[in-house]
């Protein structure tokens, strides 16, 4: 009950009407920011800091919070109408996203993905008030072994992702672990793939091969006479989703919401793993999976939600353990830093109404959100009625900008070319794009903590069997792995899911 | 099983398509490539695996999986997706590669602006007004937008006399 | 105070210069580099650990006073991997404009380009230093429901049972490491390192869910957890004990004679104009003894320590020959 009162005395701190114009007006100008290419969200709340530069501390934070949810929905848009995501986190909900779009569905998929946003980020703040400090501690139970065998797991929901092939499904994957490796090893520092050009000493950036193998090379694969090439502007019948899409949308927010509260407990984990992880998880367990790829629902709510899930539930380490889970909750720090808060346990003890109002604009933030958001589904979606040859320059318009600014570096403008065109040959291949993105995110993190956990274990492979946590998580990878195992000797066979 | 009989359809029974053979030749040389190179990042270290491990069982299982596909379409050829409209592609890939080779010589608002044209006006067979338009927007709108309202540089022309004239 | 009035005089007549400048040819102003910065455009400001770590903290808190100083945006920009090698090697392939400048910390800094395993790009003529805000001494912790009190106790048991207990380092060869080798060399105790090469927040991670024994970090990063007693710390290796930590014993109170530590500073890559340098070096002072900004550090635990562009880099000569002696400590036996 305590707590109770205590967030009802947050909410009469945050929402003063001046707070609330403030928190509206964030939300807007972050929606139409994320909206821009080149800047998502970390950028987008650096660049509108100034404008909070003037209000109390309440007040500033709740503002920048709204101004996250803004830009991280304004990518959101962008994947979704244009195929070319803003940002890492909404990089997967292009593929059904784009698609539903080009079946006139793009108010469906955005409208979804604003309640799916809502829902995650809403159960995720519920997590954050009922149970922060233990949640907290859970989060910390997950050391390099146990991270290393989440990522098992992940990568073995790869066999999802496959489609009719196996094999082709592992050549993808393997090419996206390969390109995730350029760069400097992130251990030794030894420089790998590198082939001798400093720009790729960073590695090859994420968002450039994101948009280039989905956005460009479905540009190119184009062609007069076929009619998937045509975009079709929903009628405003179709804005909203129908009774079906919202049926099927709801497991799928449910699972989204599980798996990015979850991983969002977990320091060091992103964003993308878990919009990523949101996706295939569809993939395997949807009951509509074979649909998913073509404009299912399904793959748009499930990475949605999840990544507002995740973004919120990441607050939690923030504010029990002091730890910044992502760049955008780094953000959000030095903020804190800059009011003289210092974000961790004390920050309920010392600053008690404080991190309360914070919490409660959180619920204001997400609310806010999703009533701007809905009715401007029909503003944005009528990007589409422009004519296709207009569109088309403006699509490219937007990936040169935006591969250009990730390092102010035409570089990443002739990556995403390359990538462009491997989307294209891979395509004409028959070979999915998922696995290569899956294993693009995961790959690193994936070495990271193997190596992390063998010094741990000094070189003993046993530590990811002696622990319970990272057992039990191992298991479950190799079940996932074993189930279709067999249908790798016959890839035909799997045009028909058995799932009927 | 029924399925085995079901897929084994006579008509497609022919010749491995070119563009398959190029692309498991390619991800073969891929494969080989890295095989190679990760071996001499050291494959292990005193403590735990080192920098090599991971690209080098990647370059296994590329270099296998490649193997496994020709054996399947050796003895099953796929049907080949519809080809690729090549003018199209050529379009698209020389103007966008053009456009970053001088994006930071003559800046970003005549070369954006070319290309824009180029997509409108010639590949897109628009009117003269309204390509103008948009690629004006799209260019030194774009520019402006940018670099003064949202602190995004976008690059200027290398060319001392462009840039002195505010490209 | 001549220094001071001198850098005043010299930013002014720069201010000036550029004003005029400006009001002349405003095209040829950025070829002279005297209209530094130029108004909206931002600085980046590299961090090459991952978020929530004292370099990370250190340079969210200067940042707004730069902007200040400045007229621009200042952007803080993570890069973390490879104990900071792959931030150090961005901000050093930047273009030498003042656009960008980064957080540099010793010995990682130092030591990176020193190893040719590492196959750094950048050498230490490759960084122009701007200036030194922190020395953070090295202190090793451990668990709190551990079995040992004293710092003795941890090193009598390391030595008698080499490598049975994991210490944490933010890093191959960063000073967390050298902490460790250094221990092992004057002590015999051994511990055997887990280097979380993103920086200080995932080795506390670590340590916090008790994955690793012992935590070597810097004073800074263990102010806020001893306080809410996460962590005991053993010892500070140090010659005086650390403000925020009175009760925690240096090294050579103990018997050892052991000191470690990580200096931290701003610089920006090699080549800039003067006047940019300048302006840059001020604007870094101004805000680096700032003194809410000294405040704030000193309750996270940090000791200012201001040095200039020059001394700084002098300082930076000097450790590179410190580090090159114990460098064979840290380096990796295949």
């Amino acid at each position: 009950m305590d707590t109770l009162n205590e967030l009802i005395g947050g909410f009469a701190a945050a929402m003063t009407w001046q707070n609330l114009v403030f928190a509206f007006l964030g939300c807007l100008l972050g929606t139409i920011i994320g909206v821009l290419p080149g800047i998502g969200p970390v950028a987008g709340v650096a660049l509108l800091i100034p404008l909070t530069m003037n209000l109390d501390a309440t007040g500033a934070i709740i503002m920048l919070c709204a101004i996250f949810y803004g830009t991280a929905y304004g990518g959101t848009i962008t994947s979704v109408l244009l195929n070319t995501p803003g940002e890492a986190a909404s990089a997967i909900t292009t593929i059904d996203g784009y698609a539903m779009t080009k079946i006139g569905k793009a108010g469906a998929a955005l409208t979804i993905a604003a309640v799916g946003s809502f829902v995650g980020g809403t159960i995720a703040t519920l997590g954050l008030v009922a149970a922060a400090k233990p949640l907290g501690e859970m989060g910390l139970m997950v050391g390099p072994p146990e991270f290393f065998a989440l990522m098992v797991v992940g990568i073995s929901l790869l066999v999802a992702l496959a489609g009719k092939s196996m094999v082709k499904a592992l050549i993808s994957g393997a090419l996206g672990l390969l390109i995730s490796m350029v760069g400097i090893d992130p251990v030794a520092g030894a420089p790998r793939f590198t082939f001798g050009s400093d720009n790729l000493l960073d590695g090859v950036s994420f968002v450039a091969v994101i948009v280039g193998v989905f956005g460009l090379s479905e540009i190119l694969s184009y062609r007069k006479d076929s009619a998937a090439s045509i975009v079709h502007a929903p009628g405003l019948r179709s804005l909203l989703p129908n009774r079906t899409e919202w049926r099927r949308s709801a497991p799928s927010m449910a699972r989204g919401t599980g798996i990015g509260f979850g991983l969002g407990l977990i320091p060091g984990m992103t964003g993308s793993v878990s919009s990523l992880l949101a996706y295939v998880a569809e993939k395997k367990f949807s009951k509509h999976r074979n649909e998913l790829g073509h404009g299912a629902i399904e793959g748009v709510a499930g990475p949605e939600t999840a990544n507002n899930a995740h973004a919120n539930a990441a607050l939690i380490p923030l504010f029990t353990l002091g730890i910044p889970a992502s760049p955008t909750i780094a953000v959000l720090m030095g903020a804190f830093l800059q009011q003289g808060l210092t974000p961790g346990p004390t920050l309920f003890t010392e600053h008690s109404e404080m991190a309360w109002a914070i919490i409660a604009s959180l619920f204001i933030g997400n609310l806010l959100l999703l009533l701007l958001n809905v009715p401007l589904v029909g503003l944005w979606t009528s990007i589409l009625r422009v004519p296709a040859s207009i569109l088309t320059a403006m699509i490219l318009l937007f990936m040169v900008i935006g591969a250009y600014t990730i390092n102010f570096n035409v570089f990443d403008v002739f990556v995403m070319i390359a990538f462009g065109l491997l989307g294209l040959a891979l395509r004409h291949l028959d070979i999915p794009l998922a696995p290569m993105v899956l294993t693009l995110v995961l790959g690193p993190l994936m070495e990271r903590s193997l190596r992390e956990s063998l010094e741990i274990s000094q070189g003993d492979f046993g530590i990811f069997l002696n622990r319970p946590i990272s057992m039990v998580l191992i298991g479950v990878g190799v079940l996932i792995v074993l189930s279709p195992l067999l249908k790798l000797r016959k890839p035909k066979a799997l045009n028909e899911d058995p799932e009927t | 099983m029924t399925t085995e009989s079901l897929t084994t359809e006579p008509a497609l029974k022919g010749r491995v398509a070119r563009s398959v053979l190029a692309g498991i030749g390619a991800f073969v040389a891929v494969g080989v490539y890295v095989l190679v190179s990760s071996i001499g990042l050291g494959l292990w270290t005193t403590l735990g695996p080192g920098p090599g491990l991971f690209p080098f069982a990647m370059g296994v299982l590329l270099v296998a999986m490649s193997a496994v596909w020709l054996v399947q379409e050796l003895r099953n050829p796929s049907e080949t997706t519809e080809g690729v409209d090549r003018g199209l592609v050529l379009a698209v890939v020389v103007s966008l590669a053009v456009l970053a080779g001088v994006l930071d010589l003559i800046g970003f608002q005549l070369s954006m602006f070319l290309f824009l044209m180029y997509h409108l006006k010639v590949r897109g067979r628009r009117g003269w007004p309204s390509s103008l338009i948009i690629a004006l927007a799209g260019s030194v709108g774009a520019f402006y937008a940018f670099n003064y309202g949202l602190n995004v540089t976008l690059p200027t022309a290398g060319i001392p006399l462009l840039n002195s004239i505010g490209l | 105070m001549p220094r001071i009035r001198i850098a005043a005089a010299a930013v002014a007549a720069a201010a000036l210069f550029a004003l005029t400048a400006c009001g002349s040819n405003a095209g040829a102003a950025n070829s002279a580099g005297d209209a530094f910065p130029k108004k909206g455009k931002s600085i980046e400001l590299i961090v090459s650990f991952s978020s929530g770590g004292a370099v990370d903290t250190a340079a969210r808190l200067v940042q707004p006073i730069l902007e200040k100083e400045l007229g621009t945006n200042v952007e803080v920009v993570n890069k973390p991997g490879a104990g900071g090698q792959i931030g150090y090697t961005q901000l050093t392939s930047a273009k030498p404009d003042g656009y960008t400048i980064g957080a540099t910390g010793s010995p990682s800094v130092v030591v990176s380009p020193l190893d040719p395993a590492r196959g750094a790009k950048y050498t230490r003529t490759s960084f122009q230093p701007l200036g030194r805000q922190v020395i953070d001494p090295a202190v090793i912790a451990v668990q709190p429901d551990s079995p040992y009190k004293t710092l003795k106790e941890l090193l009598d048991a390391a030595k008698a049972k080499p490598k049975s207990m994991t210490a944490s380092t933010t890093g191959l060869q960063t000073g967390e490491h050298f902490a460790l080798a250094q221990i092992q060399e004057k002590t015999g105790a051994e511990f055997a390192p887990v280097h979380f090469s993103e920086g200080a927040s995932q080795a506390t991670t670590a340590f916090l869910g008790k994955h690793v024994d012992i935590l070597v970090a810097n004073v800074s990063d263990v102010t806020e957890l001893s306080k809410q007693g996460k962590a005991r710390v053993l010892g500070v290796m140090t010659t005086e004990r650390a403000p925020s930590l009175p009760d925690v014993p240096t090294f050579k109170e103990s018997g050892y004679d052991v000191e470690a530590g990580t200096v931290r500073g701003y610089s920006a890559p090699a080549g800039l104009p003067d006047a940019v340098a300048k302006k840059l070096e001020a604007a870094l002072k101004k805000a680096i003894e700032d003194p809410t900004v000294v405040k704030k550090m000193e309750d996270l635990g940090l000791q200012t320590s201001y040095l200039s562009g020059a001394d700084y880099a002098q300082f930076w000569a000097g450790q590179e020959e410190d580090f090159k002696k114990v460098l064979p400590l840290v380096q990796k036996k295949d």
